[in-house]
This record gives structure tokens, sequence and C-alpha cells, in this order.
């Protein structure tokens, strides 16, 4: 799987080679054009059941799906569907990432993922729901998100806090609590009472620039209420 | 080379370095792998270690030293080399070790007893609405199409009659055409288009299928001693498909996960999803509420087509107290005393109306369906 990030910024795209044969999994409808060669399958990832858990427990779309150049090599064009950035990691066999459930764009066939729960508060505070996805294995790793893409070191013990609804994928060897946001913080508009993320190195957290759900909120306040 | 852990240090990316630990007599050795160079490697004696547990969910074994070109910190996930790791330390390392190991389980278990209190009260609250008001299979039942009852029920009922011997005209099928046009012209508002086939069978029955498919056995035909009591037979069934409970006993047969799936939203894969799992409509048998139910609702309903209600519970007891023969209907439909006499009851209190008697003679619709007299022993 060779990937190439094309029009970078808000509305990026991004290209996939495919040698003949290979497969790629990609998040379901980011598809937006391919090679003749190119066959889309809709698979679930960790079967019936664990596709149909994940729908109603993270509100994840069903299916994964798997573009396969079953006729000869070629190329695929996919795209996240908000605007905003896409990043390519290589998974290296021991990295693993946390990744909340809209970070994920495509990736190799290689790679392994995993619906995880979270602890209780985590879940309940975190934003990201109880369920996050675990993305493990080697190989490519694509993921988009809502605005441009930030990436945080952090050394070891050393802390930084995040707003958590900025959350879009994180290294496992990091730890964090949630904590109640004091006020200063930008309390989103939906809850008027923000939580964050008190995150603790070694490793990477990356952040969108952009919330969704208070982009939701705003967008809002301009569609006419029908009486 | 094949990594193992992760190593962070100041000259090391954020990320850390993939590197491959593993455990000798008097410390580690950790090879970095590196394409420019030679492999370069760091040799740790077990007396310069730390150990605790860290990362995400506290299960990632943390090992720190100052190594000569600063403070290095490594993260170990493989069991394997944590197990060689424990066994291979001196004694002033394995206090930490307890240490560590012992956080690790606080953590988990403390997660797996919260998941399982919050899990525990979820279950009740579902298995509560389950039992108690079946709330959730009406739900359910209530989101299905019409359309898609008809479907399912048509699919089986074409494979049925297709292994039948089917009745297609003559008095027997004339007759039980009028009594279905009496009683269906008292439910004009009903979605459902009925569909009555009379199958030549020596079988004592009568089934409906989801969707309004009804056949009639002309064994049960020749069992009854006037059309009234077929007519309650049919008013029965005409009724089990009214009140839909065919569909609640899909539903319920087929699980909770359908229930969800058909309420939160996706529909189309009943029909599939009943293929998948074998639930078979013949042998759905309904619930004692359901046929009160039917029981009740297709008394009222003989009531308004004016036909003669009684012949409903005649036919009733006389099929529950013989046992000879091949009784189907009862398999399906339990019959007891308490609930002829619940008719009984319930017949009493209806206002009384003068019942119209039907157009044909039931001794020529028997007769043409070779029925020999019946000789009581
Ligand atoms: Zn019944």
């Amino acid at each position: 799987m060779k990937s190439e990030i094309l029009y970078p910024g808000a509305f990026p795209m991004v290209r996939v080679d495919l040698a003949a044969g290979e497969n790629i999994k990609a998040e379901s409808g980011a598809m937006v054009a391919c090679s003749p060669t190119i066959d889309i399958e809709s698979k679930m990832e960790g079967g019936f059941l664990g596709a149909l858990s994940r729908k109603f427990l993270t509100g994840e779309k069903f299916f994964f799906q798997t573009l396969r150049a079953s006729r000869g090599p070629g190329e695929a064009l996919l795209a996240p569907t908000v605007p905003g950035e896409i990043v390519i990691l290589e998974l290296d066999g021991v990295n693993e990432y946390m990744v909340q459930k809209d970070g994920f764009l495509a990736g190799a066939d290689t790679i392994v993922i995993e619906s995880k729960m979270q602890g209780l508060s985590r879940g309940l505070l975190g934003g990201e729901g109880f369920f996050i996805l675990k993305i493990s294995g080697k190989g490519t790793l694509v993921l988009n998100s809502f605005g441009a893409i930030h990436k945080i070191e952090l050394k070891p013990d050393q802390e930084y806090i995040v707003d958590n609804s900025h959350l879009v994928a994180w290294s496992s060897t990091t730890s964090y609590n949630i904590e109640k946001a004091t006020s200063g913080w930008v309390a989103s508009f939906t809850s008027g009472e923000g939580f964050v993320c008190r995150f603790r190195g070694p490793g990477l957290v990356y952040i969108q620039s952009r919330n969704p759900g208070s982009f939701g909120a705003w967008i809002r306040q301009f569609i006419p209420v029908s009486e | 080379m094949i990594p193992n852990a992760l190593c962070f240090g100041d000259e090391f990316p954020a990320a850390g370095a993939p590197c491959l630990v593993q455990v000798e007599e008097h410390g580690l050795t950790v090879n970095f792998a590196s394409d420019t160079t030679d492999d370069q490697s760091e040799s740790v004696p077990f007396s310069s270690l730390t150990v605790s547990a860290g990362g995400l969910d506290h299960d990632q074994l943390v090992v720190k030293w100052a190594g000569q070109k600063g403070e290095r910190t490594l993260y170990l996930k493989n069991p394997d080399v944590i197990r060689a790791f424990r066994q291979a330390a001196p004694d002033q390392l394995s206090h930490s070790f307890e240490q560590a190991a012992e956080r690790v389980r606080q953590v988990r278990h403390r997660s797996r007893l919260v998941w399982g209190l919050v899990g525990g009260v979820f279950l009740a609250t579902v298995l509560g609405l389950w039992f108690q008001s079946d709330l959730l299979v009406e739900i359910a039942v209530s989101r299905i199409p019409v359309e898609w009852e008809q479907k399912l029920g048509e699919s089986a009922y074409r494979d049925f009659l297709s292994h039948q011997e089917v009745m297609k005209e003559g008095p027997a099928v004339a007759a039980l055409g009028e009594m279905t046009q009496r009683m269906t012209a008292q439910i004009p508002d009903s979605p459902y288009k009925f569909e009555v086939t009379v199958v030549k069978s020596d079988v004592v029955n009568a089934f409906a299928l989801p969707g309004g498919y009804v056949v009639v056995f002309t064994g049960l035909m020749k069992k009854a001693e006037s059309g009234e009591e077929v007519a309650g037979v049919l008013s029965h069934e005409l009724n089990h498909v009214l009140q839909r409970h065919g569909l609640e006993r899909i539903v319920k047969s087929l699980g909770i996960m359908t229930v969800a799936a058909i309420v939160f939203g996706n529909q189309q894969g009943l029909v599939g999803m009943m293929k998948q799992l074998g639930v078979e409509l013949f042998t759905l048998k309904f619930g004692r509420e359901q046929e009160t139910e039917a029981d009740l609702t297709g008394l009222q309903l003989l009531q308004r087509a004016k036909i003669d209600p009684s012949g409903m519970i005649t036919f009733f007891e006389r099929l529950s107290e013989k046992d000879e023969g091949r009784m189907e209907w009862l398999s399906t439909h339990p019959m007891s005393a308490a609930r002829a006499d619940r008719l009984k009851a319930e017949l009493a209190a209806l206002p009384k109306k003068s019942p119209e008697p039907f157009t044909f003679d039931w001794k020529q619709v028997q007769a043409s369906i070779g029925s020999q007299t019946v000789v009581v022993p």
C-alpha cells in the first residue's frame, strides 16, 4: 500500500496505489473513485456479531470496506466526509494507537482494528463514547480529522491538557485522566460544561483544530426551526 | 529484527524507538533498529533499573534507568519478555515487580467490578422490559410495515401450498368464501387482504400466516357440525393476523438484537435474518394471552358479522374433548376448559343479536369433500 495525500489542507483526498492482489481496509463510504481493477467488498470486521455490536455500541458504521486489486494493480481515491486534514502513519508493529471512532479513514490489510471498551469514567465523560478503536499491527494507517491535525509529542511523564472533543488519536504508551474543565476553557456549546483530558507521556497525541459538536451547535442556530 | 518494545529518551522520536529487548543473566540488552549504521545495542544491569506499571490501561511494564546519554524509559508489553524478566530479576527488583503487578490487578479488578455493575443494571432493565410488558416487542412490531409482513407470509404460504392438494372450486371453497366475505365486510379499514385456501387433508387444522394468508384443511371441515363452527375457527385465525400475533412471536424468537435492529432502523434484514436463523413460521406457537385475545376479538367479529358465535364455543369444546384423530389445531392452540368458560362468559355479556344463517347447506358442503356420515360410537 503506497499512499499520497492530494490537495493537503481543508479538502484533501488520499491516493492509494495497490499492487495486484493487494487489499486495503477503508471506512465505508470513503471511496471517491478507483481503477476498474479494484473490487469493493463490504466486510464485517470481527464477524457478524462483532460488526453488529460495533454498530449498536459505538454508533460506528456497520462495515469497513475492503478494496481489493483483484484484476491487476490499480489506484483508489479516498476522502473523508468532513472537511479536514488527513495524516498518514506508519505502524511498526510495536506502536499502538487509540483512535476515536470517526478518525479512521483507511489502512493496510496488515493492521489490526479492534473495538475497545474504555473505563467507565472515561467513557461517560470523555466524549468519544464507551468504545474507541484500537489499531495495532504493521503497515500504513490513514487518519482524518475535522479541521487541521496537530501532533503533540510528549516525553516520559510530560503532561498536556486537551479538550476531549478535539481528540483524534493517541498512542497506548500515554495515559490520561478526565478532569472537569476549570473556567477559561472553551465550554462546549452542547453540554455547557467542558471536560478535558490530562495526558501523560511518553507518546503522541493527535488533536483536531475544530470541535465537531461545537460546529454542529453553531450551524444549528442558522437553521430555521419549524413550529 | 522484530522489535518487542518501545524506548523513549531525548534523542529518540516522541513516538518511541522500536527496539528488541532480551533478558540476560545480569541485566537487559536493548537492540535498536537502524537503517544506516550497524545495530546499536545497550546493556543495562538489573541493579540500575526501576520498574512500574504504565500505559493507557496500566498493562505495560515501564522500565527506567539513567543511560550514558540521559534518562531512558522502556515500555514492554510482550508477556514472554515480561515473564522472563520477572524470573531473572534479583530480589531488590522483585518487590517493585509485585507492586506493579498488584497495581495492574487493582485497576483491572476495579474496572471489571464497575462494568459488571453497569452490565447487570442494563441487563436487568432490558429483561424487565422484555418479560413484563413486552414493550420492546410491541415497538419493534409496530415499526414493521404491513408489506413486509405480507411478503414474509406470502413466501411461506406459496411454499406450503406447492406441496399440498389445493381445492380450487366447489361448495367447500364457496362456503369459506362466504364466511370470509361476511367477516371482512366488518373490518373495512384493515390493511390485510385475506386469502383463504382449502387444502385437501384429513388433518384437523387451520392456520393463518402473517399478512393474512389462511389455510383451512378439509379434515377440520369434516369434524365441524355446522358452518358456524368453522366460521368460529376462521374468525379466531383472522384475529391472530389482525393483532399481528405471528409477527410478535417471530420478533420474540429472533431475539433482542433483531428487535434493536428493527427499532433503530434497519428493517431490510428481517426476512434474511429469519432464513439465517431457521425460524419456521408454521411451528410458531402463540402465547396464552395471544390466544385469549384472538378468542375474544374473534367472538366480537362473529357477533358483528351476525354469525352465531355459539358455534365457535361448541366446536372448541368438542375439539378439546376428543383426542382421537390428528387434532393438529390443538397443538398450536392449546385448549382448556377455562378457555371455553371464559368465552361463554364473554358471550353472555355481549348484546344479543339475531344471527343470519349462511346461504349454503353445511351437509352438502361436507358431502362435497367426501365426508362420510359421522357414526357416533
Ligand atoms: Zn390461536
